[in-house]
């Protein structure tokens, strides 16, 4: 009973502990945002390596998801002749829910894993203590460009998703359900009006800010060697994705009403 | 006034006290080597000089300004006047050789690009490493990344160079060759140097002053010539390199056994 109490504790206090890290480094590189020298090239090459290599899974898991959803959907409403519904709960569901949340499940994968290796690596090999060394903060100098990048991709690649997911919807609902094209176009956006492609855009955005400092925070306190290195991605995507469900589940509930 | 000054500095990890009230002044332009075993809290010693740790007790001073972690502004500017070669070089493994050397300057100077790539091919040719400039550390040889190493750390022009055991793991020429970059940088800068290392021959060929740091300790500093006229046993144990004596912890067993 003492030693569950005690592991109780541990586990409490040291959660805590790396929650409120995790709160202070986060201020801190979002008040590093507005500090000088802004490494333009580095934030473009991040703006890359974020946004455009990230488009061919985007748009295959757009593209998947909303073609078996699709799917679903002309099998559940035949079961009582509203196939045409098929079409406005596709729109609806993918702008609200599926563009954003694929987008950012599959950029925590992608990118925060990358991230937290890339500054877990740097953390190991004293690449950080070195950047320290030569008078550059490594929160400004690691953090403000992958923050910014994820901040501005994660948004730009969820209207991507949105309209894949569209032509997803498409390919199924017009070439194997029979509807027709027009039919399908006129209803997957008849339920949608433009506060849910801010919803989208919104949910987006927070997504990328979790994805980005979840990653780089999670690199940044590697410790342990190779161990280390290896474990910060896996911490960091299902840090991410648990996050990144919450704060949908939270956004949802409050810009809906 | 001395350029570094450690007063009664201590540093523990757990229960391990690395650092144990160790006192320290190095005087502007010396070059400065402290010898110790391995884990003896060498590295650390630099690390708190650097404001990349924090003491537990006592108070560093660098040109004159404390050393204060709580004061991040005040220590980058410290910082811009010291230039750290790292055991292992550190470099950034995602930049070429030319973007390693010139990651201070675009950062800390106004230079223009190609004023940058003068300071560049200047501090790669002190380094005897001209031409390298496009090659990754990928690419490079042990010897090869410590020099870059060298080269990135002094392109601020520094007053102060601190060296982390700059030739372990390196062959007897490769050494040779790294004691005098050393010795002709610390003439070139007229820079303080403070340089950790175990490797005797280099502590005599660069070193103004050496100290032996012994169990989180300063126990015994002079010139060579005086250092190496000591008459304390763990110093002479440590010149002779024997293993009899007081300077490990655990002494080594008495015979080994033949392993069927």
């Amino acid at each position: 009973m003492t030693s569950f109490v005690e592991f109780l504790g541990t586990w409490i206090i040291s959660n805590t502990s790396s929650f409120g890290d995790f709160i202070i480094v986060g201020m801190k590189s979002i008040r590093s945002i507005f500090r000088r020298p802004f490494d333009t090239k580095y934030f473009l090459s991040q703006c890359s390596f974020v946004g455009v290599s990230s488009v061919p899974v985007v748009l295959m898991t757009s593209l998947a998801v909303s073609m078996v959803f699709a799917v679903q959907l002309a099998f559940g409403f035949k079961q009582f002749q509203a196939e045409g519904l098929a079409s406005q709960v596709e729109g609806l569901a993918v702008i609200r829910e599926l563009a954003p949340v694929i987008t950012g499940l599959m950029l925590a994968g992608r990118v925060g894993s990358a991230m937290a290796a890339e500054i877990g690596t740097m953390r190991i090999t004293e690449q950080i203590d070195a950047l320290e060394c030569l008078a550059t903060d490594p929160v400004h100098y690691l953090f403000v460009p992958r923050f910014l990048a994820s901040i501005l991709m994660v948004p730009m690649l969820t209207i991507l998703s949105i309209y894949i997911s569209f032509w997803g919807g498409h390919f199924i609902l017009v070439n194997l359900s029979f509807q027709s094209s027009d039919f399908y176009t006129s209803e997957f956006f008849k339920l949608i009006s433009s506060s849910d492609l801010r919803i989208a855009l919104i949910k987006a955005f927070v997504f990328g800010v979790i994805i980005s400092l979840v990653g780089c925070w999670k690199g940044y306190r590697t410790q342990g060697g190779a161990v280390g290195v290896g474990a910060a991605p896996t911490s960091s995507v299902v840090t991410s994705s648990l996050w990144i469900l919450i704060s949908d589940f939270v956004l949802t509930k409050l810009l809906l009403v | 006034m001395p350029m570094i000054t450690l007063h009664n500095v201590s540093k523990a990890f757990g229960d391990n006290r690395v650092l144990d009230g160790v006192s320290l002044n190095v005087e502007e332009s010396e070059s400065r080597v402290i010898l110790g075993g391995s884990g003896t809290g060498k590295t650390v010693l630099l690390k708190v000089v650097l404001g990349l740790l924090r003491p537990d007790n006592g108070s560093i001073f660098v040109d004159g300004a404390e050393v204060d972690l709580d004061e991040p502004l005040a220590l980058f500017e410290i910082r811009k006047k010291i230039g750290m070669c790292f055991q292992m070089a550190a470099l950034f493994d995602s930049m070429t050789v030319t973007e390693n050397i010139s990651f201070g300057l675009s950062r800390h100077t106004s230079y223009s690009p190609s004023q940058i790539q003068s300071r560049v091919d200047e501090c790669l040719s002190l380094v005897g490493l001209r031409g390298t400039g496009d090659l990754y550390p990928s690419e490079l040889s042990g010897g090869m990344k410590r020099r870059v190493g060298f080269a990135r750390a002094i392109a601020l022009k520094p007053k102060i160079l601190l060296f982390d055991e700059p030739t372990t793991g390196l062959d007897p020429v490769m050494t040779d060759v790294i004691s005098k970059v050393i010795t002709d940088l610390r003439s070139e800068l007229r820079a303080t140097t403070i340089t950790i290392t175990h490797d005797l021959k280099v502590a005599f060929i660069i070193g103004q002053n050496i100290s032996l740091l012994h169990r989180g300790s300063i126990v015994a500093s002079g010139n060579p010539v005086e250092f190496a006229a000591i008459q304390d046993p763990l110093v002479q144990q440590f010149i002779k390199g024997t293993s009899e004596g007081p300077f490990l912890v655990d002494s080594p067993p008495k015979r080994q056994r033949t392993l069927l």
